[in-house]
């Protein structure tokens, strides 16, 4: 008899973080989450990336214990999720989606919460909740209740709350919502040196968040992992197609016409010409048209973006 | 050491929330100011009231012009016969009647010569005018414990029996003011609980390695401590707007921290039941104050429809309210109160068993 126990196929392995078989979990007659098997390694940043909607914060609470599988499991840290909660949760730091923090305590006393939530030495969580506040540029504010803070002061508390424990996992939902591009910057740049230190799962809807943090993405779309790889292995495999964008002067009929004949899509928007094919040559176009006599003021090959990857695989914008 | 953190974090929350605070100190404190201010002044008040002295003896015609004439709020009409007190009670001309029964004088000498005894009056008053009747009540009552207390030649005991010094306004309503200020901690309870779930901060604290049991914990113990705490403040403010505890101060105590845990246990529920922090807050507020007046605490409950009292006797307030006044004013003792006690006792306990599974199965959804 054939058992369609997801372990079989996959062996439980250290060298990674976390590792889902077959997770589903399914809401009345929404399947949220669709039987999604992923290997996160130790020590990479994964970005999990998807539209509203798509699962993410689904697969995420899975994950931190707080909803049960409908069906399959996680192992994260080496914890089955279903069997050892509290050994998961003692390894995770998480930074949920919502900036939520207690409001009328100050900075310092909110990490000293979690801290000792997590039964760690007073002495210890005193020290990590100063260094945390000063990293996060919080000091001057360190005794003001939080509810007086700005937006982007909640995130970077947020996060930073995710690290008091100094988690092995640190799981951060969303860090960037809502954030002005500053903000998001400066988030990024503290993303990317603790990038070095921990396992850490991203999600966003953000293109560019996960093409400039993470090392590895996993695409997911209604409750299912779509695509898989590296930001440039997703980009090169996924787009089999070239883009050349051609600014120039005098642009003839004629040697439009030729173009046109020549290559799959040739589109001329206002003295531009973009050439998309699967096999383009640069050289040959530019010259090509040189020979025909045309003034080419800029010519350059348009680079897939994660946004191209994301619309080819599932048709629709990422960003709502 | 998590469950402390977690206690000092929600008494943290609660004091520092100005709301909160405004409902749990400000509101009782602002009802304690008015009706201190209200009942405390040297307005020219005065009520007309009648006697009808069946007794005849020196004692009671003493009563009747040293006692109850004496005193400024009152100006007292001697009628020969109920009737005639009856016919100007119907026409309003006095607000209610005292009938001396045979027997006064006697019993008040017994009590002066220091032997147990029973001062009895009947009183007939106006229902229709509720705050008037129970001012005059409450005032007879006070005149005639005073009365019973006067020195007489014949022995040198000063000391009423049974019955307390000086009853005053403020010693009547007191205790149906702390019981209000202890039932409003229904809305202020849930609302951390409430707040915490909302905001998924509750969520939040469930990523770490905590446990269920020590959340639920840690909320009910911090909200016992913030009853406690008001109940100190309550008395305290009692005691400086002129309340005489007669009887145990620790029964009274005991009386009120258990009203106090009943609200927070109702707040729990409140908090399970509710699907967010507003519809909690409009809930307890639509279920408190309506609980506040059919249990007697702003008005003598004997003025109720008896279906009223029956409902209003489901639920701990009334009972609170009854058992505090008799330690307050009366000063009587724990076997006078103990049904009363034991009703607390029993819904603190099953109310708090009911709100720790609600509120689990809360927070698994």
């Amino acid at each position: 008899m054939i058992t369609n126990n997801p372990l079989s196929v996959r062996k439980p392995d250290d060298s990674f973080a976390i590792q889902t078989f077959d997770l589903t979990r399914i809401f009345g007659k929404l399947v949220a989450v669709d039987g999604i098997n992923l290997d996160i390694k130790k020590g990479e940043l994964f970005a999990f990336l998807g539209p509203n909607g798509a699962g993410k914060t689904t697969t995420i609470s899975m994950l931190c214990c707080l909803l049960k599988p409908s069906s399959g499991t996680a192992l994260v840290m080496g914890n089955d999720i279903n069997k050892d909660p509290y050994k998961v949760k003692a390894a995770i730091g998480i930074s949920p989606q919502d900036t939520t923090l207690s409001d009328h305590l100050n900075p310092i006393e909110n990490l000293e919460l979690f801290g000792s939530m997590h039964q760690l030495p007073p002495k210890i969580v005193k020290q990590r909740a100063k260094e945390l506040v000063e990293t996060m540029g919080l000091s001057d504010r360190a005794k003001d209740q939080v509810k007086k803070f700005s937006g982007g002061m909640k995130r970077r508390l947020n996060i930073a709350m995710a690290l008091i424990s100094d988690p092995q996992l640190v799981i951060l939902d969303e860090p960037t919502l809502g954030l002005d591009p500053q903000s998001r910057r400066a988030v990024w740049k503290y993303i990317a040196r603790l990038k070095k230190e921990k396992t850490i799962l991203l999600t966003t809807h953000y293109l560019e968040e996960a093409d400039f943090l993470a090392d590895r993405i996993g695409i997911i779309d209604e409750g299912k992992i779509v695509a898989f790889g590296t930001p440039v292995e997703l980009k090169t495999s996924m787009i089999d197609t070239h883009t050349i964008i051609i600014k120039a002067w005098n642009l003839t009929q004629k040697t439009i016409m030729e173009m046109k004949e020549k290559y799959e899509d040739v589109q001329i928007t206002d003295g531009t010409m973009t050439i998309t094919d699967k096999r383009v040559n640069f050289q040959e176009i530019v010259d090509h048209l040189h020979n025909a006599g045309t003034i080419i003021r800029s010519a350059y090959i348009k680079e897939p973006t994660l946004d191209d990857v994301f619309i080819k695989i599932t048709g629709k914008e990422l960003r709502e | 050491m998590r469950f402390w953190s977690l206690f000092s974090r929600n008494i943290k929350e609660t004091y520092r929330d100005a709301m909160a605070l405004g409902f749990l100190l400000a509101f009782p404190l602002v009802f304690m100011l008015l009706f201190g201010v209200a009942l405390g002044g040297d307005g020219k008040v005065s009520y007309s009231i009648g006697v009808v002295d069946n007794n005849q003896s020196d004692v009671s015609q003493s009563y009747i012009s040293d006692a109850l004439g004496a005193a400024d709020v009152l100006s007292v009409k001697v009628y020969s016969n109920t009737d005639n007190a009856m016919e100007d009670l119907r026409l309003g001309n006095i607000s209610s009647y005292i009938v001396i029964p045979d027997g006064f004088g006697e019993q008040v000498a017994t009590i002066w010569q220091k032997m147990p005894g029973n001062i009895e009056l009947n009183i007939t008053y106006d229902e229709s005018n509720l705050s008037a009747s129970s001012n005059v009540i409450s005032i007879i009552n006070s005149i005639t414990r005073s009365f019973a207390g006067i020195e007489i030649p014949i022995t040198i005991n000063t000391n009423p029996i049974n019955i307390e010094t000086k009853i005053t306004q403020i010693d009547f309503i007191a205790p149906g003011i702390i019981i209000f200020g202890l039932l409003i901690m229904i809305p202020t309870a849930g609302r951390i609980m409430m707040h915490d779930k909302d905001t998924r901060f509750l969520h939040r604290m469930m990523t770490t390695p905590t446990r269920p049991w020590e959340f639920i914990v840690s909320y009910s113990l911090s909200m016992a401590t913030i009853a406690v705490i008001q109940v100190v403040i309550f008395l305290l403010l009692g005691w400086w707007f002129g309340m005489d505890i007669v009887g145990s101060v620790w029964l009274a105590f005991a009386i009120f921290v258990l009203t106090g845990l009943c609200s927070i246990g109702i707040g729990m529920v409140v908090a399970s039941l509710a699907k967010s922090e507003n519809q909690g807050e409009a809930l307890s507020w639509l279920f408190s104050m309506p609980l506040a007046i059919i249990s007697g605490l702003w008005f003598p409950i004997e003025y109720m429809p008896s279906y009223v009292r029956t409902f209003a006797d489901l639920f701990p307030y009334s009972h609170a309210t009854e058992a505090a006044r008799a330690v307050i004013i009366r000063g009587v003792g724990m076997e006078a109160i103990s049904t009363d006690f034991l009703v607390l006792i029993i819904w603190t306990g099953g109310i708090f068993i009911i709100g720790t599974f609600l509120f689990r199965r809360k927070m698994k959804s």
